[in-house]
């Protein structure tokens, strides 16, 4: 075989392994590839796909133009229910305040009562003193840390050993707590000789009074329920 | 010879194409071109031998310059916002059917000299010659 002739063999097929290798690796490569993808595509389809998006686009903004008035409609509705809501809730908590379910702190007096030797504090002195106390303008009363409310009762328990006030049995020594305006209070069981306590101290029972820049007075811990009361004339 | 170097060539081209790299799609339209373009200069080249004036260095540069033009015709084509591989594969494709045409009629002739020599039929000897 001449030497031109190998050649040119050997040249061909190397033209031919290059040309069938491309070939093949062309084609896989447009099987392999997705079309559809975004950066492949040519010109008219990315044409007509950006339109496409655009009109997409502006429907989608204007969806949430519409959900964003609606969000704001909702947040101001929202304000207005939590005002309404917070106001109840000032309301509950005043009314609380004044039926005694919430525990208070305030200027007021302490008045120390005990028995001595037979001359014991029965339920009559207690309810005079919570009525001299009331009087006087006391906002807020406990005997024994039992707050006294609308609905308390003071009452003798067997022969006055024991005080019955809220259902609670207390006994002496007594202490009263009183929040209000300490000279009113003061003077109101203060008065020389006429007064609350010099009458009790003269029948020998030992009553002391304080005063006390803040004191507090525990919430009433008892139910207010009305049973048999119904709402309406 | 020659065919066994060619049948090498094809059956280790598909096996190296097969397990080769993909090639990114940006570039896979410079690919196809080139490979318009050499496929063209094979046609030419085998055309030639048919013809008897076959030359290796003209095929050889033929078959890679054309690929390399075309794909830089192609380039030049994107930067300038021009089809420019339409004319390309306008022109290969084209040149590769009259090259075709040459091939079929090559043999369709020698076919028909075969079949006169054979002790011949008149009406083909005289349709060959109307033709």
């Amino acid at each position: 075989m001449k030497k031109g002739q190998i050649v040119m063999t050997v040249t061909i097929g190397i033209m031919c392994l290059i040309l069938t290798a491309l070939i093949f690796m062309q084609v896989k490569t447009i099987s392999q590839t997705n079309i559809s993808e975004l950066e492949i595509m040519r010109e008219s389809e990315l044409r007509t796909e950006l339109t496409s998006l655009k009109s997409k686009y502006d429907e989608v903004i204007a969806k949430i133009q519409e959900t964003n008035e609606k969000i704001l409609e909702y947040e101001e509705a929202a304000i207005d229910g939590r005002e309404a809501s917070e106001l109840l809730q000032e309301e509950l908590k005043e009314t609380e305040d004044l039926l005694g379910k919430n525990s208070v702190s305030g200027e007021g007096i302490i008045i120390k009562m005990s028995n001595n030797g037979t001359n014991k504090i029965n339920a009559q002195d207690l309810l005079e003193l919570v009525n001299i106390l009331k009087n006087a303008g006391a906002e807020a009363i406990s005997i024994n840390e039992q707050r006294i409310v609308y609905d308390n009762y003071i009452v003798d328990i067997n022969g006055s050993s024991f005080i019955s006030v809220n259902n609670d049995k207390i006994s002496a020594p007594f202490t009263i707590k009183a929040i209000g305006n300490t000279s009113y209070l003061e003077s109101s069981v203060a008065q020389k000789n006429a007064g609350y306590i010099d009458t009790k101290t003269s029948e020998g029972k030992v009553v002391t009074l304080e005063r006390e820049e803040n004191l507090t007075i525990p919430a009433y811990t008892g139910s207010l329920d009305f049973e048999y009361v119904k709402e309406g004339a | 010879m020659i065919i066994i170097a060619i049948l090498i060539g094809c059956i280790l081209g598909a096996i190296i194409g097969i397990n080769g790299p993909v090639i990114s799609y940006t570039y896979s339209g410079y690919l196809a071109i080139a490979i318009v373009a050499a496929l063209d200069s094979v046609f030419g080249g085998i055309t030639s031998v048919l013809k008897g004036n076959f030359e290796l260095k003209v095929f050889i540069s033929g078959f890679f310059g054309n690929a390399v033009l075309s794909i830089l015709l192609t380039w030049l084509g994107v930067k300038l916002n021009v089809d420019i591989y339409l004319a390309a594969i306008v022109v290969f494709v084209g040149r590769m059917f009259t090259n075709l045409a040459i091939i079929r009629r090559y043999y369709i002739d020698k076919w028909s000299d075969m079949i006169k020599k054979r002790g011949g039929l008149i009406k083909s000897k005289k349709q060959n010659e109307t033709k």
